[in-house]
């Protein structure tokens, strides 16, 4: 059965909430003093964000200190009457069996317009009254709604946890689901979701149940998840319109840029045209819509652009006439992510590339694929002659470990250089 | 004497140690002797002595301390508006000292440069001609503005023919004792055609294996653009495997950092040794080998370049079994 992770591991302990540290010891704190007597404030005020644990905290609070908990949200309290009818709970300090009660009201930003008239009149009504902890939760205690609620609630900010506490909170569900993920991997979950705990782990959830791994590249595409039915149908327009204006039209629906459309393109091509008459035209399609990219980039003369607009979408449309028309997934454009993940080694590169030009007459970048392939077989097979380029162009120890490939060989040429 | 990249040590030092390019090192012979020389564009294919034709007309000129009345500046790394707005004038204003009045301005792989730099330096070559003299080397003289090219006496330089490629790698395999077999120096060739500094480097490397070189070792070390690969490439598109064929593609460009240039050179190579594919459709193939290598000349993406090309030789495949 499909069970949300975001109630399979709701915290059953403050222990468990991940973050906000000093919020949850001052909640604690005034829900304590309680047992010392009615505190001036009746009520706290929990607000922040949402999906960083406000609610989550209140729970776990009560399972600790074992309190009968009673929790009301916007449905249960959207007028006067309905209020007072939990008015009463409030009003007494404990339940028939002496166990302490722990009142939410949660989600109170729900209560709006003419519909909830007079509701906050009589929550502020039952705070003055309370004989019992109350807690009310909303996303920004500063409406104006609640300005005469706020003067008699302790105020507790919620504020987002930090990547680093949610990214913990994610590998600790990994382990307890027993699966193996890349850091990077949960890194790029947690950044993306902001410090918004429950998106992240249903994130989680959606990209890694059932796996026994979660690689970075498994992740990566969430980054277009927001905009993905969007991109999806931009995509579709560029390749499947029955009419060339359709099709260019495409461009304008986009939210992403032209470049980024063009890759999308380009990667599905082939999944969507099928037969290899079709998938000729439309590939020499994009040639030419790249031909004149490339001319807007040496020329900045823009008026390019109406061409390469016409040839990557128009024009691949058009280029369908054999092959047939199924449902095949759409792909993230890979060969943007194999860049990015090399762009590490392409610095390395050419900081050798820049020891290698002064001697060389040639630029860093050229050297790349001019000289520094053949140095790089030199020092995989040839230690002593490694050891005299080393030498000869002064590379780091971290640039010979590069181009030696192992550990091994780098350490053979470091002692022959020493 | 210090350990060097051969194809520095061997790197001609004056213009009478050049052994190719004969009709040009004859003129810039004639600018030496004559102690005055124009602007001028080197443009030509890499590897065949370009910079090295700058750099001893410099030394012919200038005597050993040639360094002193030169600059050399990459404009594949230095090309913005700015380098030639500050770096380029002050050295181009700046006098010079020695008999003769003028310094020499090396700028190389200057088809790299933005328009606007090559705009902004179109007046200072005009401004500071009597201090200062222009050497512009380029791959591809189109690359270079129109009032530019105007400007500068233009040098062709071609690959070396084959003789003279042979004797010279000849040459350097004696003088550093590398046993070198006839089939290495077929596959140097067939792999650098011509080009002296990939010749250079592939003769090297192979050699630092301390064995014989051979054409099998040859295309061991260049493995990273091994004309086998671009056949097992060649025979997937035929046979209709497009996706594997641009990964193929893919990984030699981003892997092993391969010049699409030189994948399209290899095609066209290997195009006709490739049995599977029928004699009537390699030469309409050709026809788009050319189409694409034009296009990348003039800054086109190398992967979507080759793609369409990739795509071009699966659609003949399809045709030749339908």
């Amino acid at each position: 059965m499909y069970t949300a992770w975001t109630s399979k591991y709701k915290p059953t302990s403050l222990r468990e909430v991940v973050g906000n540290t000093a919020a949850i010891t001052l909640f604690k704190e005034w829900v304590k003093s309680w047992d010392k007597g009615i505190p001036k404030q009746r009520a706290a005020f929990l607000y922040g964000p949402s999906g960083i644990g406000k609610t989550a905290t209140v729970e776990a609070l009560a399972n600790d200190l074992k309190m009968e908990f009673v929790e009301k949200n916007a449905s249960d309290y959207r007028t006067e009457e309905a209020i007072n009818k939990f008015a009463g709970l409030a009003s007494r300090y404990s339940s028939l069996f002496g166990v302490r009660r722990l009142i939410l009201l949660d989600e109170l930003d729900g209560l709006t317009g003419n519909a909830d008239r007079g509701g906050i009149k009589a929550i502020t009504d039952v705070v003055k009254n309370a004989q019992t902890p109350l807690v009310l939760i909303a996303n920004n205690a500063y409406d104006s709604r609640f300005m005469t609620l706020r003067n008699y609630c302790l105020l507790i900010e919620f504020k987002k946890p930090t990547t680093a506490e949610v990214l913990g909170h994610l590998a600790r569900l990994c382990t307890m689901e027993g699966i193996q993920a890349e850091e990077n991997a949960l890194k790029f979950i947690a950044h993306r979701s902001g410090g918004d705990v429950r998106s992240a782990v249903n994130d989680l959830q959606a990209l890694a149940q059932g796996k026994k791994q979660l690689k970075y590249e498994d992740v990566s595409w969430l980054s277009y998840r927001d905009r993905q039915d969007t991109i999806f149908n931009v995509v579709r327009m560029a390749m499947y319109s029955r009419t060339c204006s359709a099709a260019k039209q495409a461009v304008d629906l986009a939210d992403i840029d032209i470049d980024m459309l063009f890759e999308w393109v380009y990667e599905n091509v082939p999944y969507h045209f099928t037969d290899p008459r079709d998938l000729a035209k439309a590939t020499e399609s994009l040639a030419m819509a790249d031909l004149y990219r490339g001319k807007i980039r040496a020329t900045q003369d823009w008026s390019f652009l109406r061409y390469v607009i016409d040839y990557m979408t128009a024009g691949v449309c058009m280029s369908r006439l054999y092959s047939k028309v199924g449902w095949v997934p759409f792909k993230f454009p890979t060969r943007i992510q194999s860049l990015s993940k090399s762009k590490a080694e392409r610095m390395l590169q050419l900081s050798i590339g820049s020891k290698i030009k002064p001697k060389c007459h040639i630029s860093a970048k050229r050297s790349l694929t001019e000289v520094l392939p053949f140095i790089s077989i030199i020092f995989k097979t040839n230690p002593q002659k490694a050891a005299e380029i080393a030498r000869w162009l002064d590379l780091t120890e971290e640039m010979i470990s590069y181009l030696a490939g192992t550990e091994e060989k780098a350490k053979t040429i470091m002692g022959l250089l020493a | 004497m210090s350990f060097e990249m051969w194809a520095e040590k061997y790197r001609p030092k004056h213009l009478s140690d050049m052994v190719n390019q004969k009709e040009i090192v004859e003129r810039l012979k004639s600018f030496a002797k004559a102690r005055n020389v124009p602007h001028c564009i080197f443009a030509g294919p890499p590897g065949t002595g370009k910079t090295t034709a700058a750099l001893c007309l410099a030394r012919d000129l200038y005597g050993d301390n040639y360094r002193e009345h030169i600059m050399e500046l990459n404009a594949s790394d230095e090309r913005g508006i700015d380098v030639v707005r500050e770096t380029i004038k002050t050295f181009a204003r700046s006098r010079s000292i020695g008999e003769i009045p003028f310094k020499i301005m090396i700028l190389d792989e200057a088809d790299n440069m933005t328009t606007d730099a090559q705009q902004a330096l179109r007046r200072t070559m005009e401004k500071y001609t009597e201090s200062c003299r222009f050497i512009m080397c380029a791959n591809y003289s189109g690359k270079i503005i129109e009032p530019i090219q105007s400007r500068c006496a233009p040098f062709r330089f071609s690959f070396l023919p084959k003789e003279e490629h042979d004797k010279y790698v000849c040459q350097i395999a004696t003088k550093e004792g590398v046993i070198l077999l006839p089939d290495g120096l077929e596959a140097i060739f067939e792999v650098c055609g011509g080009d002296m500094r990939r010749a250079m480097n592939t003769l090297q490397s192979a050699a630092s294996m301390n064995k014989p070189v051979d054409a099998k070792l040859v295309y061991a070390v260049t493995g990273r653009a091994n004309p086998m690969e671009i056949q097992k490439m060649l025979v997937a598109a035929f046979n209709g495997d497009f996706l594997e064929a641009r990964k193929q593609m893919r990984d030699m460009l981003q892997k092993h950092g391969v010049a699409g240039s030189d994948i399209v050179r290899q095609i066209h190579a290997e195009l006709f040794k490739t049995k599977e594919i029928p004699e009537t459709l390699k030469i309409k193939l050709v026809d788009f080998v050319a189409e694409i290598d034009f296009r990348l000349m003039e800054g086109a993406d190398e992967e979507v370049q080759l793609s369409a090309l990739l795509a071009k030789i699966v659609q003949a495949g399809f045709e030749s079994k339908h």
